[in-house]
């Protein structure tokens, strides 16, 4: 009995690191609903560390394919989401015309992009060292930036 | 007998303290993180300083843009855009541009220029005031309605307000001859205390541009 118990602790360990480990850098949220007849609705969370873990899996070649308009933004990117984890809750954009509303902001740790009008509703949270992960992972493996 | 009945109280004691002790290590990064995002997300006045731009149009929609940056990130992040004219944080720009007017002349002698009006214009349409005061450059242009009949009066069309630091003035133009420096601008600004530098005022829209230690604007 107590080395069952010993066994199940010894799991439920396992699961619950595990599971902060993966959970470490929170998760990338996206929800996308169009309001149209037929029209899609996604929602789906992924834990943000496995993005930068599946980038290693990626062939470097599609990499150097990327657009010089991407390559410019990287630098941009890097500096940018390194710079925001300092700042508090902040929103730093924020647009409203008519029934459209847009609204770039930080919460927490993460950087919140929502875009709410008649015709969609999409809202995407992704953790900033998650983006800096990526902008830094494709400055290394994509040639001249 | 009474050892034995305490061997099986004290064995479960300690099962249960290994147990507690177990999760308590487990869930301490998560409560660790917990505490470290409610201290992040919880001040609303920061030591840095922040640059905010509100535009309201009421002319279609009831049309509102709100901007805040922080001017330390907006002085890392100029540099790293290089497109066009700007290139490490510094605008380039011709003669020209300026319809031939030396612009670096012209504010060294506003500069070097004691308090006072430099341009006033007042006509029936609008008025136009450009002078140095407290250390600022003011420039305030009010385009007038004109009234109808004989006596009639002209109102107030639209009113802009601007209110530079001379400090800042000089940064921006301490680069080379046809340049102006944005973040030796940016940098001179954030020493600066609050202050509103744009207020546009018309019939259908207010801009506002001003620089405090909050991240929210009002």
């Amino acid at each position: 009995m107590i080395i069952l118990a010993k066994c199940a602790l010894a799991l439920t360990s396992t699961v619950v690191v595990a599971g902060v480990y993966t959970f470490r850098e929170g998760v990338i949220k996206v929800d996308v609903d169009e309001h149209r007849d037929g029209g899609s609705h996604v929602h789906f969370w992924v834990p943000a560390a496995a993005v930068p873990m599946a980038m290693h899996f990626v062939p470097k070649r599609h990499f150097r394919d990327m657009p010089a308009e991407a390559s410019e933004c990287l630098p941009l990117l890097r500096i940018v989401t390194s710079e925001l984890r300092r700042y508090p809750d902040t929103t730093f954009v924020d647009v409203l015309d008519g029934r459209d509303h847009v609204r770039v902001a930080t919460v927490g740790s993460k950087i919140q992009i929502d875009v709410v009008n008649d015709e969609e509703n999409v809202h995407v949270a992704v953790p900033l060292s998650t983006v800096n992960d990526v902008a830094n992972q494709l400055a290394a493996d994509a040639p001249g930036v | 007998m009474s050892q034995l009945s305490h061997r099986p109280i004290s064995q479960h004691l300690a099962r249960r303290a290994s147990v507690a002790l177990a999760a308590a290590l487990l869930f301490a990064p998560v409560a660790l993180y917990a505490q470290s995002v409610s201290i992040t997300s919880d001040s609303s006045k920061t030591s840095d300083r922040w640059l905010h731009v509100r535009v309201v149009s009421t002319e279609s929609k009831n049309e509102t843009v709100r901007v805040n940056v922080p001017l330390d990130m907006a002085e890392k992040v100029l540099p790293a855009i290089n497109k066009d004219r700007l290139h490490n944080g510094k605008v380039r720009f011709n003669d020209t541009d300026m319809n031939g007017v030396d612009l670096k002349t012209l504010l060294d002698a506003v500069r070097t220029a004691k308090d006072g009006e430099f341009v006033t214009v007042q006509s029936n349409d609008s008025d136009v005031r450009v002078a140095k005061q407290n250390g600022y450059m003011l420039v305030h242009v009010t385009e007038k309605h004109l009234g109808s009949g004989k006596d009639a009066k002209s109102t107030e069309k639209s009113r802009v307000d601007v209110k530079i630091p001379m400090k800042v003035v000089d940064a921006l133009f301490s680069a080379g001859k046809d340049e102006l420096d944005l973040v030796a601008a940016l940098r001179a600004l954030s020493a600066h205390g609050d202050t509103e530098l744009v207020s546009v005022k018309s019939e259908d829209n207010t801009v506002r541009i001003w620089l405090d230690s909050k991240n929210i604007s009002d």
